[in-house]
């Protein structure tokens, strides 16, 4: 129902009647179908483009966060005359709806904002349901591998989390392969990879990075690695001996903080989960802190899209909305970063700083994961775990 | 010459044309959805799923063990959960059991509390140290849970048992309300005993609604995604939904579908198997004639039932209704060192808690999507009450024709096993381009509405059901001598006669619409707020107290309609009698 490929079809005349001529009202009317455009978008000044975007007066954004909400204050605050329309939904349901309403040709977003990178490479780009759009002025700051697909603001983490509460020294582990062994048994938690994206995208990772899984486990265990009958590689019989060693498999990410974090427990579990969620603690009573120095890594980074959708009725006003989530010129990113500027997820551009109280990057060490590589790796993957429950 | 006035004659009757007319309207709010979605699975699409499904190294888990836990929950919810129900109604209808009155108001708010709350109230009990945490209250006494009763198939489904029954209650209660005394008291004048009189009598003529009241439990338990979810992972426990949630979200949409298909196919060998079993043992108990349920002398029963029937109601509706509230006035999430507060409701917006998000009462799209929801709910109800009504009077009316009442009974049952994603996807295929000379209804109210009546249709369908079930063919066939019309007769002697039962119905769609997520997530549009929308993007975000308490005002609106149906059934008692005299 999702992967019929479309060709988005351009029509000359209506490039020629819109082209640059921005006083045409009918250009940007909601009535006409799929307008295509000619537009240099790179070529356009930001002056250009806010003309054309005040012009449209309205943007429509499909966001996998309800920090759009945010946005959508603090981006009318600084072009008053320019409605932002919000939805958030969950990232599957923002892929789907998307995908749907391309094949239907029916009204949709202008803007998407989206997580689960490696479905939206396979669902949304190879139909061409969404388009980059890199502005300009960012783009030296912005390292090439969060320029393409689509651009990445930033990124968010799945990696090793533990009670610093009961381990004040330090993470209780300090290799990922102690956790098959039998102290670990039964006490690391995650959310089923079969069931959530981001939890599939981790597993694959290890699977993709079986090299490093193989050296790990003999620095480990003195010994070479022998793969069990039908484990293709180190990463994935990780995956199985973490399974036979009982690890705890939940259903939501939450569920994994609580089990981790909460104070007062005697002998908590580690588990996998986002490092921005440590920012909770307070609020929620846990102690979470991230395993760094876990060997070979601590998980995974991945990144947050941004896309123009193909048949945006208002594409000036949507690549407006992109510039100003990218983030202005100041340390922190400005107003339209502000939402995203936390402790635990990280800018993708170099002249953003990295928030206090975290990690920085290089030393978090997590693996960055490579969205056109998982795409086509990690449904091998959800087919392997299905065999080993 | 015969061939034509075979024809002419089946022109002129208007049964056909109805059940032509409800087959086409469930055609395109069930079987072109279903057909798109048995599309999405086969050719390039599909990506040979089928065979990844039913036979390749991935089969035992992906379909056959997660298809044995469907089926343990589904049968268990239904089975305990008309059970429960079947009791409940007695007492409230039947017995002199005290307080049933109250009883009978308490038995239907759990179905308007969300699954998650019960489930919850489950592991504050019963949690214990498998996944870390906080331990429930008997492990934090020392007093050790196994993972049996803590995790998997038990929880899962008393969790979802005390969260249904109220779908078989109300339809059992309607039907027990209208079993007249003097039936009863007619048995007892011949000597039969009370137990003959319960197996030749009562039992039999509300066998319609005993097994709407399963199917309903049925098709529930197996289609619920968050109560397994939550309890059946922690020790491996799959069920086809949790498969199917998986795999749509993890981006195999295709491979979900083929569960879904299959789940629809397993509901219909259900559906089957139950029609067979109580086929042709219903009774007509509603004869016209004016009579007031017989209340059965309890005697030295009185306090045992009373104690069973309030401690039933007070584990599911009051102790669940209580750790819904104190979760909205916890400071921290599931914490009560830190203390309560009003904040989440009506504080002001604070940096320091939820992110700065002022309470929820603060927020004025709550007020707007609390008409949204509203209006939502109301339209949705009305619409497929009707087709419900419609369509079980279809059936009715033309006994005989076995194929057509089949694909209507089958296609009125399955729409909520249809995952809400697939079934909102199918509509915007359906109904996102222009259709003729009319627009796009897409990102309109009437597309949510459309999307809504076809996914509840099955509450309405199955109450209207057995409703009608009792209705004596008698009284139609008095009325056709007087020249009444077809439409006349349905509106001014059945419709009234069954009344409570279409008025359950409308409660439980309602009910289902304003709570309900899945389905209408992919039609909404930010110009129709709507509450459940506010309560997953809460959750989602982790607010858990903000998400609380907007699932706190969905239930208050629901136990206000369940409440006010009640009401305004008591105003009409009698009018049908009245009328009939």
């Amino acid at each position: 129902m999702t992967r019929r490929p479309l060709r988005h079809t351009l029509s000359l005349s209506a490039l020629a009647a819109c082209g640059l001529a921005v006083t045409l009202v009918g250009c940007s009317s909601p009535a006409t179908s799929a307008p295509a455009d000619d537009v240099d978008w790179d070529a356009l000044s930001h002056e250009e483009l806010v003309e054309m975007a005040t012009e449209e007066g309205e943007v429509n954004a499909y966001a996998f966060t309800s920090r759009i909400a945010a946005i959508e204050e603090s981006f009318e605050a600084e072009y008053p005359d320019i409605d932002v329309v919000a939805s958030d939904i969950s990232s599957s349901e923002l892929i789907t709806r998307l995908a749907t309403e391309h094949t239907a040709g029916s009204a949709t977003a202008d803007v998407a904002y989206v997580s689960d990178a490696p479905v939206v490479v396979t669902e949304l780009l190879a139909d061409g349901v969404l388009l980059p759009y890199v502005p300009s002025r960012v783009s030296d700051a912005l390292p090439s591998e969060f320029q393409e697909p689509l651009p990445a603001n930033r990124l968010s983490t799945k990696v090793l989390m533990y009670n610093e509460e009961a381990h004040p020294d330090g993470p209780p582990v300090t290799k990922l392969w102690e956790l098959t062994e039998d102290d670990w048994s039964g006490r690391v938690v995650l959310v089923d990879p079969n069931v959530r994206g981001d939890y599939l995208d981790l597993a694959t990772e290890f699977s993709l990075r079986a090299d490093e899984m193989t050296s790990a486990y003999a620095d480990h265990f003195g010994e070479e690695i022998a793969l069990d009958d039908g484990v293709p590689d180190a990463g994935l019989q990780f995956m199985k001996d973490l399974y036979a060693n009982d690890a705890v498999l939940v259903d939501d990410t939450d569920t994994v903080n609580a089990a981790v974090g909460v104070t007062g427990q005697e002998d908590p579990p580690v588990g996998f989960t986002s490092y921005s969620d440590r920012r909770d603690n307070e609020e929620e009573g846990w102690a979470l802190q991230v395993a760094s120095g876990v060997a070979p890594s601590p998980g995974i980074v991945f990144p947050a899209y941004l896309g123009v959708t193909a048949n945006a009725e208002n594409p000036a006003a949507a690549r407006l909305l992109i510039d100003f989530m990218m983030g202005d010129d100041s340390a922190t990113g400005g107003p339209g970063f502000e939402p995203f500027y936390v402790a635990g997820d990280y800018p993708t551009r170099t002249d953003i700083d990295t928030p206090a109280d975290a990690l920085s990057l290089d030393e978090l060490a997590a693996w960055r994961i490579d969205p056109e590589a998982s795409a086509e790796h990690r449904s091998d993957v959800a087919d392997f775990l299905l065999t080993i429950q | 010459m015969i061939v034509r006035s075979r024809v002419s004659a089946a022109v002129r009757q208007p049964a056909l044309w109805l059940a032509i007319a409800v087959l086409a309207v469930l055609i395109i709010l069930v079987a072109l959805p279903l057909a798109g979605l048995i599309a999405a699975t086969t050719g390039d699409d599909g990506d040979g799923s089928w065979g990844d499904v039913l036979a390749s190294p991935m089969s035992q888990a992906l379909f056959w063990q997660p298809l044995g836990g469907s089926l343990l929950v589904g049968l268990g919810t239904g089975v305990i959960a008309t059970l429960i129900g079947a009791f409940l109604a007695w007492i409230v209808v039947m017995s002199d059991v005290p307080g049933r009155r109250v009883i009978g108001v308490l038995a239907a708010i759990p179905f308007a509390l969300p699954s998650f709350a019960i489930a919850l109230a489950w592991e504050s009990v019963f949690r214990n140290d498998r996944i870390g945490g906080t331990t429930g209250l008997l492990f934090s006494l020392g007093i050790p849970v196994p993972d049996w009763l803590a995790w998997g198939p038990v929880p899962v489904i008393l969790t979802l048992v005390a969260h249904y029954y109220s779908l078989s209650f109300l339809v059992i209660a309607a039907a027990l309300a209208n079993v007249g005394g003097d039936l009863v008291a007619a048995a007892e004048l011949t000597g039969a005993s009370r137990a003959r009189v319960a197996a030749r009598i009562v039992i039999p003529s509300v066998a319609p609604a005993v097994l709407s009241g399963f199917l309903l439990a049925f098709a529930e338990g197996v289609s619920n995604f968050a109560v397994p979810a939550l309890l059946g992972l922690p020790v491996r426990f799959q069920t086809l939904s949790t498969r199917l949630y998986g795999a749509i979200s993890t981006g195999d949409s295709a491979r979900g579908y083929v569960l879904s298909i299959l789940l629809i196919v397993v509901a219909g060998v259900i559906l089957f198997i139950g029609n067979r079993t109580t086929g042709g043992r219903s009774f007509s108990t509603i004869t016209g004639k004016a009579t007031r349920a017989r209340v059965t002398r309890t005697g030295g029963w009185r306090a045992p039932l009373a104690m069973i029937a309030w401690a039933i109601v007070i584990i599911t509706a009051i102790i669940p209704g209580i750790v819904l509230v104190v979760s909205t006035l916890l400071r921290r999430t599931n914490s009560f060192d830190s203390g309560f507060t009003l904040h989440y409701w009506i504080g002001e917006s604070d940096p320091s808690i939820s992110h700065g998000m002022r309470g929820v009462l603060r927020d004025p799209t709550v007020l707007q999507a609390t008409g949204g929801t509203l209006g939502l709910g109301v339209v949705v109800a009305l619409g497929s009450v009707l087709i419900g009504l419609l369509a079980a009077y279809a059936i009715r009316q033309r006994p005989q024709a076995r194929t057509a009442n089949g694909a209507i009974s089958l296609l009125a049952y399955v729409p909520f096993l249809i995952p809400g994603v697939a079934l909102g996807a199918a509509f915007i295929a359906q109904f996102g381009a222009p259709i003729g000379p009319f627009g796009s209804l897409y990102g309109t109210f009437g597309i949510i509405v459309l999307a809504g009546i076809a996914a509840s249709i099955p509450f309405a369908f199955q109450t209207a059901k057995s409703a009608l079930g009792q209705v004596a063919p008698e009284l139609d066939e008095a009325a056709v001598l007087t020249g009444a019309s077809g439409p006349r007769r349905l509106a001014r002697i059945t419709v009234p006669l069954v009344s409570r039962g279409l008025a359950n119905g409308g409660i439980l769609v309602f009910v289902t619409m304003v709570r309900d997520l899945s389905v209408v997530v992919l039609l909404v549009t930010p110009a129709t707020p709507l509450l459940s929308m506010m309560t997953f993007r809460y959750a989602s975000e982790g607010f858990a107290q903000q998400a609380s308490a907007i699932t706190l005002i969905i239930a208050v609106i629901s136990v206000a309609a369940t409440l006010l149906a009640r009401l305004l059934e008591k105003s009409r008692d009698g009018r049908p009698e009245r009328n009939l005299s």
